[in-house]
């Protein structure tokens, strides 16, 4: 299993225009932001605007790069018949999985990593030196639902229709869960939605981590819930799949 | 006069239950798949013994493909049992001793075919060597490559590679020259000696009448997901009886009496005639042989020969069609 994890970390490693884009797009957002709202007084969540955005861009980078590597290549792996071939062996379908989950949240780094660098380096952010690190945990594992969200997509879904769907998923998580603006400006009805949202618990956890407190149980109950959710459904639509296409 | 069971069939009696090790290869009892209302697979039942290889013969839709996924686990039989080497197909015993090459296996895109290879090679616990896999699937020189740089023979030697490179006591190959020209397909082949001379099972299912006839041990035809033959190649074109005679009648003989009571001869089944030769086909040509040189004395240039493969294949594909 550990020599299938590696396999698959250095296939998204090789993948340099993935990698420019799963890391660069949200560090070049935040530069944007930052600069644009950088100005403006604390916000929401009683922050200096570059480090809520930080947090927020973050968070924003580390969910696509777990999406974008969990749902479509698991879709294209399908097609191509490489599950297929992988099954075959040994290697038992709970581990091919767990290998799977793991390469994918490995990709929320290389965003959170930029966009922390960029902070630091361009916008001149402090924080105290041991919240870096912690962050850059919380973030990444906070990001488990959506290795189980893209699983499901990748499950239901063929190599097209993975990359729409994913993408879809993606902005829409973004903006209704407070990543791109703060929920507070949504109309009511929204926001309350909004607070359902994995991406807007993510965002909870990395900003409760910039006040210098630990991160409320209740963001991480939400984020374990559609993990386990996520992931029933996706098991479940396998076995039914599987049965159709045996 | 199509099916014709096969002393290679039986089993070997099992003398207790610890005698795991004479365990044959592949059992398949009373299996059926249907997908909705197409019989895929009808009842099948087969043997195969260690060390043997068989080839599954047969038309499109003979359920070859269906036969084979079910023996990997890819699928389960609605009715039936099925084992590998005595265990359940798809459970990690039978996984671990059997390869096989799909017709639409794929590889892990991104990855170079030596990682790739070494992937594959640490899942098993008693693999070939590296360059041992290599060596019999023609690899060299290409273990840098990326495996989806591959030219559709090299992806199919890469295939044979990863089924190979866990040494199986069991190799299944599906098709696995389907797309190769007849010179390829005679490298593929040659490649395999290595490793059927390791005393390896092979079972593979083919289009191929003459590949099956040159490298198997013992042929099964489907048709129809059934068993219609099953034999050593030359005991299928002796369970379909067909011979050939071919003799030449001087040009009044034909043009007299034409071919007429030539194929009402004891043991003939047809005749047809080219100019002044004719053609034969006999359930017993021996004794269609001898009926004919008292009947039609005249005959000249007479020979015999057994049917190819080919025309065994038709002759009984067309008694299951019919």
């Amino acid at each position: 299993m550990i020599k299938y994890l590696f396999l698959e970390l250095r296939r998204s490693l090789r993948d340099r225009r993935y990698l420019l884009l799963v890391a660069g797009w949200p560090a070049a957002a935040y530069l944007l932001f930052s600069t644009v709202f950088g100005a403006a007084a604390d916000r929401s969540e009683g922050l200096p605007p570059t480090v809520e955005i930080m947090i927020a861009m973050a968070s924003f980078g580390a969910m696509g790069g777990v999406l974008m590597a969990s749902g479509p290549r698991l879709a294209m792996d399908r097609q191509l018949g490489w599950l297929r071939q992988l099954r075959l062996t040994p290697l038992s379908p709970a581990r091919i999985l767990g290998a799977r989950l793991i390469a994918a949240m490995a990709l929320s780094l290389p965003a959170i990593v930029l966009t922390f660098i960029s902070a630091a380096l361009v916008k001149g952010v402090s924080l105290p030196l041991w919240e870096w690190p912690v962050l850059v945990l919380v973030i990444a594992a906070g990001c488990l639902p959506f290795a189980a969200i893209g699983i499901l997509v990748g499950t239901i879904t063929d190599g097209d229709g993975a990359q729409g769907l994913t993408m879809v998923l993606y902005l829409v998580l973004a903006a209704l869960g407070g990543l791109w603006m703060p929920v507070q400006i949504l109309p009511s009805a929204l926001q309350t939605v909004a607070k359902t949202l994995p991406s807007y618990h993510l965002a909870q956890l990395g900003w409760h981590v910039a006040h210098g407190v630990a991160p409320a149980v209740g963001d991480g109950l939400v984020l374990l819930a559609w993990f386990g959710g996520a992931a029933l459904v996706a098991v479940a639509a396998s076995r039914r799949l599987s049965l159709r296409t045996a | 006069m199509t099916y014709q069971p096969s002393a290679t069939t039986t089993r070997t009696p099992s003398f207790a239950p610890s005698e795991t090790a004479a365990e044959c290869a592949v059992r398949v009892d009373g299996v059926t798949l249907r997908f909705g209302a197409v019989v895929a697979v009808d009842n099948l039942s087969l043997t195969v013994e260690r060390g043997q290889t068989v080839a599954l013969l047969g038309p499109n839709g003979a359920g070859k493909t269906t036969t084979i996924s079910m023996l990997l686990g890819l699928s389960t039989p609605d009715a039936g049992s099925i084992a590998v080497f005595g265990a359940a197909p798809g459970s990690p015993a039978a996984h671990a001793s059997v390869g096989a090459m799909l017709q639409d296996g794929g590889m892990m895109p991104g990855v170079r075919v030596g990682e790739l290879l070494a992937l594959v090679r640490s899942l098993y616990a008693a693999p070939l060597a590296l360059d041992e896999a290599i060596e019999i699937s023609q690899m060299h020189g290409l273990e840098r490559r990326r495996v989806d740089r591959l030219s559709g023979g090299q992806s199919q030697r890469l295939r044979l590679a990863m089924a190979l490179i866990g040494d199986p006591r069991l190799l299944i190959l599906d098709e696995p020259t389907a797309a190769m020209d007849v010179e390829t397909r005679r490298g593929f082949w040659h490649a395999m000696e290595g490793f059927t001379d390791r005393g390896r099972t092979i079972l593979f299912s083919t289009h191929y009448l003459e590949e099956a006839d040159v490298t198997a041990d013992r042929i099964v035809m489907m048709a129809r997901g059934r068993v219609v033959a099953d034999g050593t190649p030359s005991a299928i074109k002796d369970s379909v009886g067909l011979r050939v005679i071919r003799f030449s009648i001087a040009g009044s003989g034909i043009a007299g009496s034409g071919i007429a009571g030539i194929d009402t001869l004891p043991g003939a089944v047809s005749a047809t005639a080219h100019g002044n030769r004719v053609e034969l086909r006999c359930r017993d040509s021996d004794a269609a042989l001898r009926s004919l040189l008292a009947t039609r004395p005249e005959a000249y240039d007479i020979e015999v020969a057994g049917v190819a493969l080919e025309d065994a294949f038709i002759t009984i594909t067309d008694g299951i069609a019919a």
